[in-house]
């Protein structure tokens, strides 16, 4: 044992440390007045397009909670001149108080872009009353009635895409199907 | 003086008034500067909602706390619940009556006569100072006895075993401060450090250090919080109070802090005197007023506390004593007889 180690210099390095940080740039966010976007694969809020959705149930059966409520009944539509039969989408319900943004129903559906998505960097759908406010029919999914959507991020009903919450993504050129 | 009424009654108690309100304002603000350096510490921002910056967030606090329900657990001893805040407050408070915060000071002329702006100085201030706050240790230990809660006694024992352990090299260092100024009288202290020229930490550095190791230790904050320890206590010997009783034991820590930062200022760095106070060449720090010394190396303290909290884990109780009885207190000892042989050495210089 020298006599150096007698001295507290170990203290003083650590009173250094904190010394230090002490002066450096804060990392807090100010929530309410400014706020850090979302990566783009961040899941928030579900958007929803009825123009896409074939009725496929692929969601339904891939969410592992059972959240996702669709009903259909078959119409006789006239198409290119054929009389064809096609599913038409009665109810497609989502309780969002119980969704656990696993992503699952986005990954299972089969459209082009995808019917259903999660990626829309919109988080506050904070409510008073879960039952009736976070239940979410096909209409609201797509007007996003009662939402408030991350600043810039339009509603799915004005075109919002999925994977593209604010629209600034350029489309990727020669990698097109 | 004009009148004995006015010397004896009317200055005392508007000293006493306004000594009081300054240490309660401090230790109220201590709270919201605690939480904001060592928010900063932690590169966070900390408390800055509740007024311009936060700074009514201490006014907010202590509102929450006069508003919220005053709890006594059933099998409480109930008097000795009601005392023991009680008992840590008062001592901590009664210290304040012979600190010297300056010279005495017409207050740039405006009163008639220069009157010292500490309550009195007796000739034995800095025992009166040593034995007045560790009376504070009594209420930390009925507090945790009458919460009849096994956490809050634990809290209470270790306490009382922290202090015995660390007042004894205490007392050694401030021997050592004693034996250069030749006096016990705290206003004696600072002008003896006048007239060597020097404040007492360069030749008592090692005193120093002790003192204000045993400072933190008696004023249970980190390293040295076992009496609260979160992690094994709960919250130690105030698990069971809420409220302003709480509260109170939080005054009577940040009071007992302003204390030994106080005590620190005294006896080794100068009270209220500019740094090299023989030096002619610095006289022009004069323009700063002596209270304003005192304050600001107080503050430097009071800043050196949160530091630390800021910085250092928390002792096992075995190291706590092992540092208190094996090094702390030998090292004090040896201190004493060095710094008794300087002065025997040197005599009349100091």
């Amino acid at each position: 044992m020298s006599f150096l180690d007698f001295l507290p210099l170990d203290l003083l390095k650590g009173l250094g440390v904190t010394g230090r940080y002490l002066l450096k740039k804060k990392v807090t966010i100010q929530y309410p007045e400014e706020r850090r976007e979302p990566a783009d694969r961040f899941r928030g809020m579900f958007g929803f397009s009825e123009e896409r959705c074939i009725v496929c149930h692929a969601c339904a059966k891939a969410c592992p909670i059972d959240i996702i409520h669709i009903q259909d009944h078959f119409e006789e539509l006239e198409v290119d001149g054929k009389r064809k039969k096609k599913k038409v989408l009665d109810r497609y319900d989502i309780d969002v108080k119980r969704c656990m943004f696993c992503g699952l129903c986005e990954e299972a559906c089969p459209t082009e872009p995808v019917a259903i998505w999660l990626t829309t960097k919109t988080y506050e759908t904070s409510a008073y009353e879960r039952n009736e406010q976070l239940y979410f029919t096909k209409e609201r999914l797509q007007s996003w009635e009662g939402v408030m959507p991350y600043p810039g991020v339009k509603t799915p009903r004005q075109g919002q895409m999925p994977g593209d919450a604010t629209g600034t993504k350029k489309p990727k050129t020669g990698e097109q199907k | 003086m004009t009148s004995p009424l006015i010397a004896f009654l009317v200055v005392p108690l508007v000293k006493i008034v306004v000594i009081l309100l300054a240490v309660l304002v401090i230790a109220l603000y201590m709270s919201f500067f605690e939480r904001k350096i060592l928010a900063y510490m932690q590169i966070r921002l900390g408390p800055n909602r509740v007024g311009p910056g936060g700074w009514l967030q201490a006014i907010a606090d202590a509102f929450k706390l006069l508003s919220k329900e005053d709890v006594v657990p059933g099998r409480a001893e109930k008097l000795v619940f009601l005392l023991a805040p009680g008992l840590v407050v008062v001592p901590a408070l009664v210290v304040f009556s012979v600190i010297p915060f300056g010279p005495a000071t017409t207050l740039f002329g405006l009163l008639p006569q220069a009157v010292p702006p500490y309550l009195t100085d007796i000739n034995v201030g800095i025992l009166f100072v040593l034995g007045v706050s560790s009376v504070g240790i009594y209420g930390i230990i009925l507090g945790g006895w009458s919460s009849n809660n096994k956490f809050s006694l634990m809290g209470g024992l270790r306490s009382a075993a922290q202090l015995i352990s660390y007042e004894v090299p205490m007392g050694f260092s401030v021997v050592a401060v004693v034996l250069m100024a030749n006096s016990l009288s705290l206003v004696k202290i600072v002008e003896a450090q006048k007239q060597a020229g020097v404040w007492y930490v360069v030749p008592g550095f090692v005193a120093f250090f002790i003192y204000f190791v045993c400072g933190v230790a008696e004023t249970n904050r980190n390293p040295f919080d076992l009496p609260e320890a979160e992690s094994e206590l709960v919250a130690g010997f105030h698990t069971e109070y809420s409220g302003m009783k709480w509260a109170f034991f939080f005054l009577g820590e940040y009071a007992n802090m302003v204390v030994v930062s106080s005590i620190a200022t005294v006896l080794f760095f100068g009270g209220w005197l500019r740094p090299f106070p023989s030096v002619a060449l610095l006289s022009f720090l004069d323009v700063i007023p002596p209270f304003l010394w005192f304050a600001f190396k107080v503050a430097v303290f009071l800043f050196i506390y949160i530091w630390f909290r800021g910085t250092f884990p928390r002792y096992r109780f075995d190291q706590l004593m092992a540092l208190g009885w094996k090094v702390l207190l030998p090292v004090s000892m040896a201190n004493v007889m060095l710094v008794g042989l300087g002065v025997l050495l040197l005599g009349g210089r100091r």
